[in-house]
C-alpha cells in the first residue's frame, strides 16, 4: 500500500482524554495529509461470568437453554455498547472535520486493544492514543495500564498524548545512537509531520565513545533536510535531564525509542520508557 | 503473563462461588459413579478432587469441570469385577499416559470426524446409561425409597423457584438425610456402599505385578478409557467454548486429561474426564476461569474432611434423585423432536450410536459405529453427485460422453453403467475434465469402460484425465488455493 494512503489511527475510549487524542490526530493527519480514522475498541470481557444462578440444578435441555440466555445477554449488552460508542465516535469525527482534518472515518471493533491494533497495523502510518484513558480516570496512576502492552504489540510509531492540545512548535528527539532512534532521525527528515519546526537532538545517559559522531550525523542529516537543528550531549540520568531540558527549551513534543528491552526485564528493573513517559508531561512519539 | 492472569484472576468472586456449587454437586456424583464402577466411594471422591485440581493447571479449557465420570465408570465395571481395584489404578495411570501421547501427536484433530449426530447420540446414550445405573437402587425396595426419591426430585426442580442462592441438590440431600435420621428409616445409605475417605489422599503405587500379563489385562481397558475420556472431554470443551464464546486449546486439554489421570491413579483414584453436566452448572453459576475448577476440587476435599461422618448417612434415595436430574439435564431432548425433522441419515446415525452404546455399555463402540455410519452415509450421498451426458457427433460416427461429478468407490458402478457399450459406433470421446477421480476404484472403472469399448472395435479418446485425477494424490487440497471452488465445480 502506498505510504500516502496509510491512515492516522486515533484510538479512543469514552473518557475526556478522547478529545485531546482527536485533536492531535487531526493535527497529524492535516500535516501528513493522511486519512484519519477513529477506532473504539469494545473489550467484552468474556473471561468474566455473571453469577446469579447458584441453584446447581440442570433441567430439560439445560445446555441449549443456558446458551440462549447467555447469548441474549451478550447481544443486549453489545447492542447498547455499540450505540453508545457510535454516538461518541460521531461527535469526535465532527470535531476532527471542524478543525480541518482532510477526511475522518470511524470504526468500532470487539477485542482487546493490543490485539486489535496489531491486526490493524498494516494500513496505519501513525497511532495516536491517550497516555491515560477511562481506566485511569478513577485511579491516580500517571500511565494507563494499556499503554505498555499496546506499544509493545505494534511496530509503527505511536503518538502517546497527555491531556490538553497545543499545536507543536518545537520537538525534541531523545537520541541514543541506537538503530531505532537513527531510524527516527530518518523519519523526521523524510516526513512532513515536523516540517518547518525546530528540532532539538539530545543525547543523555552514560557518555558513549562514538556519541559526538552519532549526534553530528543526526544533526547533519536533519540540517540537510532543511531543519533548524540544535544538537547537545548532556551526560546523566536520562529521565531527569530530558524532563529538565523539555521545560527549559519549551519543547512541546518528544520523540524517543520505546521498550527496547524484554517485558520481563522491565517488570524487574523498571522501564526507561515508562520512566520518561511519567516524568515528561508532553506528547511523546514512540518509535519502535 | 497476561493470559495467565486472565485465566486465573479475572473473575475471582464468581469463580469461587461457582466452584463451591460444583463441589457440592460433585460429591453425590462422585459417590454414584464409584458405585457404578463397583469400587468404594472414596475412590471416586479422591479421583474427583485430584482430577479437578490437576486439570485446573494442566487443562486447555478454563472453566471446564473434570472429575470421576459415569462414562468412564461404565468402562471399568468388568475390570474391577474380574481383577480388582489395584488393576483399575494401574489402568488409570496407563490411560493417562495414552492420553498424553494422544495430545502430543495431536489426535484431538480427529474429533472433526465425529459428526453432530454422533455427539448427540453420545450424550443421549450417556444420559440413558446414568439413568439405568440408578435402577438397581429402585428395585426390590420399600415404598419409602420411592417417596424419598420423588420428594428429592421435587425439591431439586422446585427449590430454584424459591431461591437460586443455594444449590437445590444440596437442599435435597440435607432434607432427605434429616428425614431419614429423624424418622429412623431403614433404607440404604452411602455408608452401606463402601469405604469413605477418612484422611487426605496419599501417594501409593498400584499393587500389581509389572509384567506383560498385567499389560494384556489393562491395555484394552486403558485404550477404551482413553478414547471415551478424550471424546467426552473434547465434546464438553466445545460446549463450554460455545457457551462462553471463547476458544480453548484442545491438544493441551488432551495432555491435561492425561496428567490428571496419572495423578489420580497414584493417589488411589479412578480414571475420569470432563463432565458435561457439571461444566454447564459451573458456567451457569458464573464460573469462567481456572480458579473455578481448582476451587471445586479443593472445596470437595474440604467438605469431605469436615462432613465425613455425615456423608455416610446420606440415603441412597437422595443420590438417586440427584443422578436422575443429571441424566435429565444431560439428555438432548430436542433431538427427539428433531428425529423427524432432520434427514433420515442423521437420525439413523444418532439412534445407532445410542443403541450400540446402551447395548454394549461402551461409549467407545457406540461412537465408532456412529462415525462409520456417518462416513457410509456421506459416501452414499456424494456418490450420487455424478452425471454422464452423451451426444452423437460427426453424423453419427462418433459419440461424446461428458462426465461431471465425483467418481470413487461408491459411484464407480454407476459410472460404468452410464455408458452404452452395445451401440454400434466408430469412435467414442470420453470427456472427464469436469469429473474427479478420487481413488483407484475410479481409475480402474475408467479402464474397464475403455477396454469394453475397444472390444467392440470402437476407438476411445479420453480427454482431461490429468485434471480429473489430480484428486488421486493423497495430499490433494484446494482450500488454500485461489479458485479452489472452481476446481471442484468444473475446470
Amino acid at each position: 500500500m502506498n505510504q500516502q494512503d496509510r491512515k492516522v489511527l486515533a484510538c479512543v475510549d469514552q473518557s475526556h482524554f478522547a478529545d485531546t487524542v482527536a485533536d492531535y490526530a487531526t493535527w497529524a493527519s492535516r500535516r501528513m495529509e493522511a486519512p484519519l480514522e477513529f477506532l473504539h475498541v469494545i473489550d467484552r470481557h468474556l473471561e468474566q461470568g455473571s453469577g446469579e444462578d447458584h441453584s446447581g440444578a440442570i433441567g430439560v435441555n439445560a445446555q441449549a437453554h443456558l446458551l440462549n440466555t447467555l447469548s441474549e445477554k451478550d447481544a443486549a449488552l453489545a447492542r447498547s455498547q455499540r450505540e453508545q460508542g457510535r454516538l461518541f465516535l460521531n461527535r469526535l469525527r465532527e470535531r476532527a472535520l471542524a478543525s480541518g482534518a482532510p477526511s475522518a472515518d470511524m470504526r468500532q471493533r470487539h477485542g482487546t486493544l493490543d490485539e486489535t491494533l496489531a491486526e490493524q497495523e498494516t494500513d496505519v502510518r501513525l497511532f495516536v492514543l491517550g497516555r491515560r484513558g477511562a481506566s485511569a480516570e478513577t485511579t491516580q496512576r500517571e500511565l494507563g495500564r494499556n499503554v505498555e502492552s499496546v506499544v509493545r504489540a505494534v511496530r509503527k510509531p505511536i503518538l502517546a498524548v497527555t491531556e490538553g492540545f497545543t499545536e507543536p512548535r518545537r520537538v525534541m528527539l531523545a537520541f541514543d545512537g541506537s538503530a531505532v532512534t537513527r531510524k527516527g532521525v530518518d523519519m523526521i527528515a523524510g516526513s512532513p509531520l515536523f516540517k518547518g519546526l525546530p528540532v532539538h537532538v539530545l543525547m543523555s545517559g552514560k557518555a558513549a565513545a562514538d556519541g559526538p559522531k552519532q549526534v553530528e550525523w543526526a544533526r547533519s542529516t536533519l540540517a540537510s533536510a532543511g531543519f533548524d537543528v540544535v544538537a547537545d550531549i548532556i551526560p546523566g540520568d536520562p529521565e531527569a535531564i530530558i524532563a529538565r531540558e523539555i521545560r527549559k527549551r519549551d519543547v512541546d513534543m518528544l520523540l524517543m525509542g520505546a521498550y527496547a528491552h524484554s517485558p520481563l526485564r522491565s517488570l524487574l528493573f523498571g522501564s526507561k520508557t515508562n520512566g520518561v513517559l511519567r516524568s515528561a508531561t508532553i506528547p511523546t512519539l514512540l518509535l519502535r | 503473563m497476561k493470559s495467565l492472569k486472565q485465566d486465573w484472576f479475572s473473575n475471582v468472586r464468581n469463580d469461587l462461588l461457582a466452584g463451591l456449587v460444583v463441589a457440592l454437586a460433585l460429591i453425590p456424583e462422585a459417590i454414584a459413579f464409584s458405585i457404578i464402577a463397583g469400587v468404594d466411594p472414596k475412590v471416586g471422591l479422591y479421583a474427583s478432587f485430584c482430577i479437578a485440581v490437576v486439570i485446573a493447571f494442566a487443562g486447555g479449557r478454563p472453566g471446564m469441570i473434570s472429575a470421576a465420570t459415569g462414562a468412564m465408570a461404565l468402562v471399568m465395571v468388568t475390570l474391577v469385577k474380574d481383577h480388582g481395584l489395584q488393576y483399575l489404578l494401574a489402568a488409570t495411570i496407563l490411560t493417562g499416559i495414552l492420553q498424553i501421547i494422544a495430545g502430543w501427536i495431536r489426535l484431538g484433530a480427529l474429533m472433526r470426524f465425529v459428526s453432530r449426530s454422533v455427539v448427540t447420540g453420545f450424550v443421549n446414550a450417556l444420559a440413558i446409561l446414568i439413568f439405568m445405573a440408578q435402577l438397581p437402587e429402585l428395585i426390590n425396595v420399600t415404598w419409602h425409597v420411592y417417596a424419598m426419591t420423588a420428594a428429592g426430585l421435587g425439591i431439586i426442580y422446585l427449590f430454584p423457584h424459591v431461591t437460586k442462592a443455594v444449590p437445590s441438590p444440596l437442599v435435597t440431600i440435607v432434607v432427605l438425610t434429616a428425614v431419614a435420621i429423624v424418622l429412623d428409616l431403614d433404607i440404604r445409605t452411602v455408608g452401606d456402599m463402601g469405604e469413605l475417605p477418612d484422611s487426605l489422599p496419599i501417594f501409593l503405587l498400584p499393587d500389581v505385578p509389572l509384567n506383560f500379563e498385567t499389560l494384556a489385562i489393562i491395555l484394552p481397558y486403558s485404550l477404551t478409557l482413553m478414547v471415551v475420556g478424550l471424546l467426552e472431554s473434547l465434546m464438553t470443551a466445545t460446549i463450554v467454548d460455545d457457551l462462553t464464546d471463547t476458544s480453548s486449546d484442545k491438544n493441551r486439554e488432551c495432555m491435561g486429561q492425561g496428567v490428571a489421570n496419572i495423578a489420580s491413579g497414584f493417589i488411589g483414584g479412578m480414571a475420569g474426564c470432563a463432565m458435561i453436566g457439571q461444566s454447564v452448572i459451573n458456567v451457569k453459576s458464573g464460573g469462567r476461569g481456572r480458579l473455578s475448577t481448582l476451587s471445586a476440587g479443593l472445596f470437595l476435599l474440604a467438605l469431605l474432611m469436615l462432613l465425613g461422618d455425615w456423608v455416610a448417612r446420606i440415603p441412597m434415595a437422595a443420590l438417586v434423585a440427584v443422578m436422575i436430574m443429571v441424566s435429565i439435564g444431560t439428555f438432548n431432548w430436542a433431538s427427539i423432536r428433531n428425529l423427524r425433522e432432520h434427514p433420515p441419515s442423521s437420525s439413523i446415525v444418532m439412534v445407532a450410536t445410542v443403541a450400540v452404546t446402551v447395548a454394549t455399555h461402551d461409549l467407545a463402540q457406540g461412537v465408532l459405529v456412529g462415525v462409520l455410519a456417518s462416513g457410509f452415509f456421506f459416501a452414499h450421498k456424494v456418490g450420487r453427485l455424478l452425471g454422464v451426458r452423451s451426444s452423437a457427433e460427426d453424423e453419427g460416427r462418433q459419440r461424446r460422453y461428458s462426465v461431471t461429478g465425483q467418481v470413487f468407490f461408491a459411484s464407480a458402478d454407476r459410472f460404468v453403467a452410464s455408458f452404452d457399450f452395445k451401440e454400434v459406433i466408430d469412435k467414442v470421446v470420453i470427456d472427464v475434465s469436469r469429473a474427479h477421480f478420487w481413488d483407484i476404484t475410479a481409475v480402474s472403472a475408467l479402464d474397464k469402460v475403455v477396454v469394453k469399448f475397444r472390444r467392440e472395435g470402437t476407438d476411445v479418446d479420453v480427454i482431461g484425465l490429468n485434471e480429473a485425477s489430480a484428486t488421486l494424490v493423497d495430499k490433494f487440497a484446494v482450500h488454500d488455493k485461489d479458485g479452489g471452488a472452481d476446481l471442484l465445480t468444473g475446470h
